[in-house]
């Protein structure tokens, strides 16, 4: 026992994790050889194969679902970067620097900082929904990423109830923020709560009553389907047909996802940070994604409702294609033969190596190593660059993709750039805004597009 | 109405109260009976009333005030300041220490502007010791005093901007105070507790660094501190916020014992350096700014003003600064006459004064520290109740209090 024990205690808690992963390991690459060789694993693998072409739509689903979850993740961390780093160029700071290039790893650093922070539960805390609160948050904003439409054919689910779907479950993460509001024993929390579910209600609804507008004219809820409404020149976005519709949601967008000047939630310099006071750890860490996620979220849909979702401004894609950077659909790979070994074996370390000569015999400080390094690097970023070119120009979906990511991050960095500028309204004017304002504007405007549409259609015929 | 404590009165760190009552000691209410009438009411809750304790800890309490605030839904209906937190009984340690250590010990009193704390009870020390400070060194006095003033000002608008939820403001006022420190470094070779004044006149001639940033920063610095201000002055989030927000009338402003900013607000041109006359103040040409509303944002726009004048008399000084000493020929141990002395002058929070006792010992009998900060925050109590939770960091933050004054 003692032989046994003692070299087991002399591990780090690294070597504790790592050393039974590796007898797992080797017992299982055991097992599959050993499988693979008597029969069950073939058998079984067409069984898998089987029931997956089975169930199609449920695999889709699940891969869907999964694609979301993981695409969550480095959306808020570069969001929370861009934030950091934009509010710093405006405050006239450098913002952070320190980890990677430009900072750019500040907010994986953050990430792993709140991982390993410890998870707190206060006294009196209600147990069961505290714990809870962050999850609900999290995946109400998650939920609603099923129905956006990234691009041509890349959309989760195309429900023909998309819009309402989306406001439904996007609007669930107000119960989460009640949740933790009312379960901290807090009394800044349950401020924040109260502040929270009130806002939220209110704003829902010139939110919905702005996007009406769009519904009337594209005819459907569904979100694939507006967008395709919108092809054509960039004149056929909503935007140029419902101003109003569009700033009433925008407005009222930035005071769903608690943004400033509308971030009454987590006013830090009244209620400490609202519903997340008590919260530490990752569970804090899940609200701040949420949060996060959230911007992207209701920027991807103000560009989808109003912004021609993918549609492109100008038709890259052609563009490029005409420069003659799409693929030849004659040519098979497997034609090339050993040439195709050599082009991949000996194009990049010649680009590699042309690339760091020239810095390492011009500039006297860069050791040749580290000038091999920027050339890996430099290299890198410009085969990058030349996939991301011929990608464009030869598959729709790519392209739809870019545009849609420029236009949603244009709304991202305005969000930011809100947050930068301006100061915090106060909870009545708050309310005020809502009800006096936005709310009767909206009711014109949905008022004023039905009209229209009823007298075009009566002069159309 | 006095009640006695029936039980002994029971520590907060009291492991037995922990066990006891293991939530309600998170409570705003103290754990003794009420000591005074004031105390019974105001720890008295009616039906939809709750507690919320605003500091020690808290983002926008500017230092380790505690507010317990009395709200109904996000209405504030009373509010009870508790101070004391930074209590370090400084009166008292000048009492026991030498006139010249009296300086260091007042300097961190008003710690945003030092140059202040520590000048008035030089002041008084002067008036005991009959002493005439060399012009040089009066002009070299006004000189730090106003630029400490502007650095001070400029925090306050980036904070009062802060409070109300502004990012970017506060930075813009650091960069002013940053120029501002850095310049104060090298006339006195520290950037917050400056220890500059000394009984007699000051520790350093200016020199040649400080003069030149002196010049860098003066060529642009009245624009600057405007253009960068107009991100909240006029902004209509701001301004909404913060027009018609805990207006103080004159009479009440009289009452009250405000001073500086606050009550030049109200439209009482009262300022001690026009007012009660010192060092060379009568010598130069300066305006006294007032407002008429009386509310926050009147306090916010006068601190703007107070800027532009101060630098029109950083120029004036510049122009007429005089050649000569720059301390006066004193005994290394003093001993001033036994009697009495008062120093007031204006602070960037109203007027700051000193009254000292000397029994002709080297060391003060009594020193009595007259800090507006003090006297402005009270206020908080008439201002604050009916307005809302969020409004009580507005109105606080343009009363414009530091702790370390307050509580000395």
């Amino acid at each position: 026992m003692n032989a046994i024990s003692r070299p087991w205690n002399r591990l780090t808690l690294a070597g504790k994790v790592i050393l039974p992963l590796l007898f797992l390991l080797a017992a299982m690459t055991l097992l599959l050889l050993v499988g693979v060789a008597l029969g069950p694993i073939p058998y079984l693998a067409d069984l898998a194969y089987d029931t997956v072409v089975a169930n199609l739509g449920i695999v889709r689903f699940v891969g869907s679902v999964t694609a979301i979850l993981l695409f969550t993740v480095p959306t808020a961390f570069i969001i929370i970067y861009l934030e950091m780093k934009v509010i710093a160029l405006m405050n006239m700071r450098l913002g952070p620097n320190r980890v990677g290039p430009w900072g750019t790893l500040q907010s994986t650093v953050h990430g792993f900082k709140v991982l390993g922070k410890e998870d707190f539960t206060p006294t009196g805390a209600d147990v069961p929904v505290f714990t809870l609160a962050p999850a609900v948050v999290y995946l109400a904003v998650v939920m609603a990423f099923l129905v956006l439409p990234f691009a041509p054919g890349l959309v989760g689910a195309d429900m023909n109830i998309g819009l309402l779907y989306f406001f439904a479950v996007g609007s669930l993460g107000v119960v989460g923020l009640m949740m933790a509001g009312w379960s901290s024993f807090n009394k800044y929390s349950l401020l924040g709560g109260l502040r929270a579910a009130a806002q939220i209600v209110s704003y829902e609804i010139p939110l919905t009553l702005a996007v009406v507008g769009v519904v009337l004219l594209a005819g459907t809820f569904s979100l694939n389907s507006i967008v395709l409404e919108q092809n054509g020149s960039f004149l056929d976005w909503y935007a140029f047909r419902q101003p109003l519709g569009f700033l009433i949601f925008f407005i009222a967008a930035a005071a769903e996802g608690a943004r400033t000047p509308f971030d009454l939630t987590e006013a830090d310099s009244e209620i400490v940070a609202g519903p997340m006071t008590e919260y530490s750890g990752m569970r804090y860490g899940f609200f701040y994604f949420a949060e996060y996620v959230n911007v992207f979220l209701l920027s991807a849909l103000t560009v989808v409702l109003f912004l021609g979702g993918w549609n492109a401004p100008f038709d890259l894609g052609g563009l490029l294609a005409q420069v003659g950077l799409t693929v030849d659909p004659t040519l098979a790979p497997g034609q090339l033969g050993i040439g195709l070994l050599f082009g991949v074996a000996l194009v990049p370390p010649i680009v590699i190596l042309a690339i760091a000569l020239p810095i390492w015999a011009f500039r006297s400080d860069v050791a040749f190593w580290k000038a091999l390094v920027i050339g890996f690097l430099l290299f890198n970023v410009l085969a990058v660059g030349a996939l991301m070119l011929w990608a464009t120009a030869s598959f729709e979906a790519v392209e739809g993709l870019i545009w849609f990511f420029a236009k949603t991050y244009v709304f991202v960095v305005v969000f930011v750039w809100m947050r930068a500028t301006l100061p915090r309204v106060r909870v009545d004017q708050l309310m005020g805004f809502a009800w006096k304002w936005l709310l009767p504007a909206a009711l014109v405007n949905l008022f004023v597009t039905a009209a229209a549409i009823v007298v075009v259609t009566q002069i159309q015929g | 109405m006095t009640t006695e404590p029936k039980t002994r009165i029971r520590s907060l760190d009291d492991p037995l109260l922990m066990v006891d009552t293991p939530a309600t000691i998170y409570d705003a209410i103290p754990p003794y009976p009420p000591r005074t009438e004031r105390e019974a009411e105001f720890y008295a809750l009616r039906e939809g009333e709750m507690l919320v304790n605003l500091g020690p800890q808290h983002p926008s309490t500017h230092g380790v005030l505690r507010v317990v605030l009395k709200i109904d839904g996000e209405r504030v209906v009373d509010l009870d300041p508790v101070l004391g937190y930074l209590h370090r009984g400084v009166e008292k340690i000048c009492e026991n220490s030498d006139w010249h250590m009296v300086v260091s010990h007042c300097d961190p009193l008003e710690y945003i502007a030092s140059m202040f704390s520590e000048l008035v009870p030089v002041m008084a020390a002067e008036q005991l010791l009959d002493v005439r400070v060399p012009r040089r060194a009066e002009y070299i006095r006004v000189l730090a005093c106003e630029l400490n003033r502007i650095s001070s000002h400029a925090l306050f608008m980036g904070w009062l901007a802060l409070d109300l939820g502004g990012l970017t403001p506060i930075l813009y006022g650091f960069i002013e105070r940053d120029e501002i420190v850095e310049m104060l470094a090298a006339l006195t070779g520290q950037k917050l507790l400056f220890n500059y004044m000394r009984i007699g006149g000051v520790n350093g001639d200016l020199n040649h660094e400080f003069l030149s940033r002196l010049g860098d920063w003066m060529a642009h610095a009245g624009q600057r501190i405007e253009d960068s201000q107009t991100l909240i002055n006029e902004n209509e989030i701001f301004v909404k916020r913060t027009k018609g927000l805990g207006v103080v009338d004159r009479e009440t402003a009289l009452r009250m014992c405000l001073s500086g900013p606050p009550l030049r607000a109200t439209g009482i041109p009262y300022d001690v350096r026009r007012a009660h006359p010192y060092s060379v103040y009568p010598e130069l040409e300066f305006e006294i700014p007032t407002r008429e509303e009386g509310d926050s944002y009147a306090r916010y726009l006068l601190h703007l003003d107070e800027i532009k004048q101060s630098i029109h008399i950083i120029d004036q000084v510049l122009h007429k600064m005089p050649d000569g000493p720059i301390t006066a020929k004193l005994p290394r141990l003093l001993r001033p006459r036994p009697g009495r002395a008062f120093a007031a002058i204006e602070s960037p929070r109203g007027h700051y004064a000193v009254y000292a006792m000397s029994d002709g010992s080297d060391q003060p009998f009594r020193l009595r520290i007259h800090d507006p900060s003090y006297f402005n925050l009270q206020t908080v109590g008439l201002l604050t109740p009916g307005h809302l939770v969020a409004d009580t960091m507005a109105i606080m933050a343009s009363l414009d209090p530091i702790m370390g004054g307050v509580d000395k």
